[in-house]
């Protein structure tokens, strides 16, 4: 195979400029289109430009995937580089770690780039994240995400002095307990997927602040429940000294009781965590404290 | 127009944003201060003529942007304000 | 008006101002007289500013206003009808009354003052305008 590919690629050189390079461009364009079939697929896209007056469109964009990485993050970069750069999209990482490339892929959240481009003939439907307000196509405004994740007071409080006044040091066993929180990257699909954060998004923390909120009441070998994602995460560190507070500041009737427990955060999860049962321990701390 | 209808919730929010800027403005040195204002007054006066006023998602957009712009402009680290216009090609 | 004003005046600083009471006055009465009386002090009194005084003072803020025709402008003027400002100028023209007179004026009473007549009602009614 590749030895007729190369003669053929050699008869149609040039004959006067019959350089190794010339000749191995060739070969390597032949290869590539004869290796794999062409395999079309068509992403709808959801866009919208502040700057134009028109109103939100999806717009079909076909790309062939035979010449495509696997992931819609792939394809979301081939279309931008190739077909129209003026497509918009928060993207860094490319594996799954800084979620940033969080989305609503044929109607689920999820982060672009661990979605898998489903092979199927159908289109593929990507639009911006939920219930969100969209900055330009595919990029929407965190700003309530983050304040409610300020408000829980994501760091380490103490009362009490540090011994040797570096760092605070904690056993495997209450490292453990953080096993399902520590691993959130405050993507926001699982928030962005709650029935009860899009009704009360100003109000309700949603799970991603309240998972992070139960990391820190962790502490102090209490058994731990967790808030929504976020806020849990705090209450159960073993390192923090506030557990008690951070209780009382999020017992609120729309804070944290607006969680019905509906389990979409879960389901939406790119990390495969369950905020939805760190809430569920948060409650259950409100009432055993 | 005789009788000008009552302003609609959505021109109270953007006059109300116009008069936040100026206030802010207020705050700013004397020559900052002029800057500002003739900045932020062509801005308002050229999106009142050129968005039509039923496209509320682009005008609650601007809302937003401009929201979160006066608050950057609040701040007392904040001395000053710019802009720049491009052309498109 | 204003002798309503100096007989409620009058009548509070006869009042005495002890929480206890009289037996005229339920016990509410007395603080919320002073209340009134604080109001109504000396320092405060004369803050309130004639209507003249405020008309003159407006009509030359909005002559000195760029957009405006100053032959138009008349007591009677109304900023939209007469002046043919539009929402935008209506906000910079009160804004400018607001430094004149010294005193912040609240958004929804800003929106409602579309004319000179009204913006000297309210400047002429507000105690803390100087």
């Amino acid at each position: 195979m590749a030895r007729v590919l190369l003669r053929r690629a050699a008869a149609t050189a040039h004959p006067q400029t019959p350089s190794l390079h010339h000749l191995f461009r060739q070969l390597s364009t032949a290869a590539a289109a004869s290796a794999a079939p062409s395999k079309p697929k068509t992403f709808s896209i959801y866009r919208w430009d502040p700057n134009n007056p028109s109103q939100p469109t999806l717009k079909d964009y076909q790309i062939d995937l035979s010449d495509c990485g696997p992931m819609v993050l792939d394809a979301l970069i081939k279309i931008k580089n190739e077909v129209d750069p003026t497509l918009t999209f928060r993207r860094s990482c490319r594996e799954g770690i800084c979620g940033s490339c969080a989305m609503n892929i044929d109607g689920a959240n999820g982060l672009a780039c661990l979605t898998k481009i489903q092979s199927g003939s159908s289109n593929t439907t990507v639009s911006p994240l939920p219930h969100m307000y969209v900055i330009k196509d595919l990029v929407v405004d965190m700003t309530n995400f983050y304040s409610q994740y300020k408000s829980i007071e994501p760091w380490l409080k103490r009362k009490s002095k540090i011994e040797g006044g570096k760092e605070v040091l904690q056993s495997k066993k209450d490292r453990l307990k953080l096993d399902g929180m520590y691993e959130c990257i405050l993507c926001a699909c699982c928030s962005t997927s709650c029935p009860s954060y899009w009704w009360n998004p100003e109000s309700y923390l949603g799970p991603a602040a309240l998972l992070h909120a139960h990391r820190l009441r962790c502490n102090r070998g209490v058994q731990m429940m967790r808030f929504s994602p976020q806020v849990k995460q705090w209450i159960a560190d073993s390192r923090d000294e506030y557990t008690k507070e951070r209780l009382e500041a999020i017992n609120d009737e729309f804070k944290l009781y607006r969680c019905h427990t509906i389990l979409n955060c879960a389901r939406a999860c790119p990390k495969g965590l369950n905020p939805g049962q760190q809430i569920q321990k948060i409650k259950t701390l409100q009432i055993t404290k | 127009m005789a009788s000008r209808p009552k302003l609609s919730g959505l021109q109270k929010q953007v006059l109300g944003l116009y008069r936040g800027f100026l206030r802010a403005a207020r705050s700013k040195g004397p020559e900052e201060r002029q800057r500002i204002e003739s900045i932020v007054s062509a801005e308002f006066h050229q999106n009142s003529k050129n968005i039509d006023r039923k496209n509320f998602l682009q005008i609650e957009y601007l809302l937003r942007r401009g929201k979160k712009q006066l608050d950057q402009l609040k701040s007392p680290d904040t001395v000053g304000l710019s802009s720049f216009t491009f052309s498109q090609q | 008006m204003a002798a309503v004003r100096s007989a409620l005046l009058k009548h509070l600083r006869l009042t005495p101002p002890s929480i206890g009471g009289s037996p005229h006055h339920p016990p509410i009465t007395p603080s919320l007289s002073l209340v009134i009386r604080r109001w109504f002090s000396e320092d405060l009194k004369g803050s309130f500013l004639d209507k003249s005084e405020v008309t003159d003072r407006i009509i030359t803020v909005v002559k000195n206003f760029e957009k405006v025709d100053p032959s138009k402008v008349t007591p009677n003027a109304h900023f939209h009808n007469n002046l043919g400002l539009d929402s935008l100028d209506t906000v910079e023209v009160v804004m400018a009354l607001e430094e004149e007179f010294g005193f912040e004026i609240p958004d929804n009473e800003a929106d409602k003052i579309n004319s000179i007549s009204l913006a000297v009602e309210f400047i002429a009614s507000h105690p803390q305008a100087k």
